[in-house]
């Protein structure tokens, strides 16, 4: 299981290794790991796994979250990562195993069948369901204010553009006439993979080809974070938000 | 590529009507799924109004592509898909007027997931909580999200995927046709592969049977109409609480390689009728 130790001036504050329930990072006692700092936001970021990826996401916060100096709003951690939160660091250490997080398969438990009505909620009850709702739980961060874009930047490989910004709800690459990123070259696929914007994201999808994330062969759609590294059909491409 | 598909519905085990409608329409490969809601006989009327009235749009539109799209298409959809949620759009107009006019069916609305497929580009237009799957070398794939309370509290982390399916408000939608004047409709975009599984489903097929179970009988049976059959089976067996309806569309390679690609390039050749298929 992967390892976060909290270090205050080189010196191990607490340890904590991250399960399957996302570990969260803040000022207010009742984070998983919190840090008692001004400049650290009451809730500040969460690290949880993701596809079988360690994953840190800031959560809005003030002073903003720092990987390995790099301002991130969401990215893939790797074995001796260092996070900056406030004047913390969090020392990030994934050479014990493999993620234990067991990945839920949806099952489904089927229970004594129900027969009320489906009904529909009016705008008035939805919204205040949703309002009780939000305040059972705490995690409402959602509008950013700064537009990113997402973009693909091709670091080798024989493509018709050097960078594409992503602006459909599907981006296809391969070589097929329909596809925004167009290899060129002998015996490339029609389609080697696709990328689908979802509410919540990006998602890199297989097509012909498998392709690789970070060097891990993905076999169905992943959310990709900034930064990550795309190779498909002797493809190298960085998908970055700019801002 | 070639698509073949097919779709059953079923009353259940437990209700007495089927509210739930589909249709496939096989020279657009437009593929609809409806599950009605609201007292006496009025889910029925919603859902087939919902279901008419896209399949309407479409074909009318097919000759025409010029006219105009309703709604607030997001400008990232490709034509098709604005197309789709323009006539999903035009289904919530219509079920919302009905019920207007006739004070009887109040309250009666339904959800909607609908699939139309242009050569290998597959476009989805969807609200409420039927689903669409895709299932890809071995993987299921749901494309839809849920608008019900209990998937949107999971989608904010405050209930768990087991506590979802064990709520009893799982029958609270935030999103469905017949509800308000206008809809939001949520769309999805996928390029196919041949051997692909498409899946729309109605929430009496989903509540019953489990996810893995639905994949091992798409993968099994490779007869659109009888691997439908078997998942409606499957959902009596384990109570079938509530209406069933599923549709499945495989995409098949129309050549076995390149020795029928050949053959069939002689057939043409000494005259032959093609009927090994094809496009």
């Amino acid at each position: 299981m992967p390892k976060l130790s909290l270090m205050f001036e080189n010196k191990i504050v607490k340890e904590l290794p991250v399960g399957s329930r996302p570990v969260t990072i803040g000022r207010s006692p009742d984070n998983d790991l919190p840090v008692d700092n001004l400049a650290v936001s009451n809730h500040h970021a969460k690290v949880y796994f993701e596809a079988g990826r360690l994953v840190i996401e800031d959560l809005d916060s003030l002073n903003g979250t720092f990987v390995n100096d790099l301002r991130i709003e969401r990215a893939t951690l790797h074995d001796g990562d260092k996070i900056h939160i406030g004047k913390h660091h969090i020392k990030v250490d994934t050479s014990g195993d493999a993620p234990a997080a067991a990945w839920d398969s949806g099952k489904k438990t089927v229970a004594a069948p129900r027969i009320n009505e489906t009904m529909v909620l009016d705008t008035k009850e939805r919204r205040q369901m949703l309002q009780q709702a939000a305040a059972m739980g705490e995690s409402m961060q959602f509008a950013s204010t700064r537009m990113k874009v997402p973009t693909l930047v091709v670091l080798n490989g024989r493509t018709d553009q050097k960078e594409y910004v992503l602006t459909n709800k599907l981006t296809v690459i391969g070589k097929s006439a329909m596809a925004t990123v167009r290899l060129k070259g002998w015996f490339k696929p029609a389609m080697s993979a696709q990328i689908n914007q979802r509410d919540d994201g990006y998602y890199l999808g297989p097509g012909d080809k498998v392709p690789n994330v970070n060097g891990t062969p993905i076999h169905g759609p992943v959310r990709l974070n900034d930064g990550d590294l795309i190779e498909v059909s002797g493809v190298r491409l960085n998908f970055i938000f700019r801002e | 590529m070639r698509i073949v598909s097919g779709g059953v519905s079923d009353v259940g085990r437990v209700r007495t009507n089927n509210e739930d409608c589909f249709r496939i329409v096989t020279p657009l490969n437009l593929f609809v799924l409806s599950d009605g809601m609201g007292g006496e006989a009025h889910g029925e009327i919603a859902s087939a109004l919902a279901v008419e009235t896209l399949v309407k749009h479409c074909m009318d539109t097919e000759k025409n592509p010029a006219a105009p799209f309703f709604g607030q298409p997001n400008p990232g959809w490709n034509a098709r898909t604005k197309r789709l949620a323009s006539a999903v759009y035009l289904a919530n107009k219509n079920i919302f007027q009905s019920a207007e006019e006739h004070p009887e069916q109040h309250g009666m609305g339904a959800t909607m997931t609908a699939a139309w497929i242009e050569g290998v580009k597959l476009s989805i237009a969807h609200v409420g909580d039927s689903r669409a799957y895709l299932l890809r070398s071995g993987n299921l794939l749901q494309l839809t999200q849920d608008h019900s309370l209990v998937a949107e509290q999971v989608r904010r982390g405050i209930l768990t995927a087991a506590e979802a399916d064990e709520s009893d408000m799982q029958s609270v939608l935030l999103r469905a046709l017949g509800a308000q004047p206008e809809i939001e409709v949520d769309a999805e975009e996928q390029v196919l592969i041949a051997r692909d599984v498409l899946l729309l489903c109605s929430d009496g097929l989903t509540r019953m049977v489990t996810e893995p179970e639905i994949a091992g009988t798409l993968q099994a049976e490779t007869d659109p109409t009888k691997a439908a059959e078997r998942l409606v089976s499957l959902a009596n067996e384990n109570g079938g609480a509530d209406n069933i309806t599923v549709v499945v569309v495989r995409l098949e390679t129309d050549s076995k390689g390149w020795f029928s690609w050949l053959r069939r390039g002689a057939q043409k050749k000494t005259g032959g009728n093609g009927s090994t298929g094809g496009k």
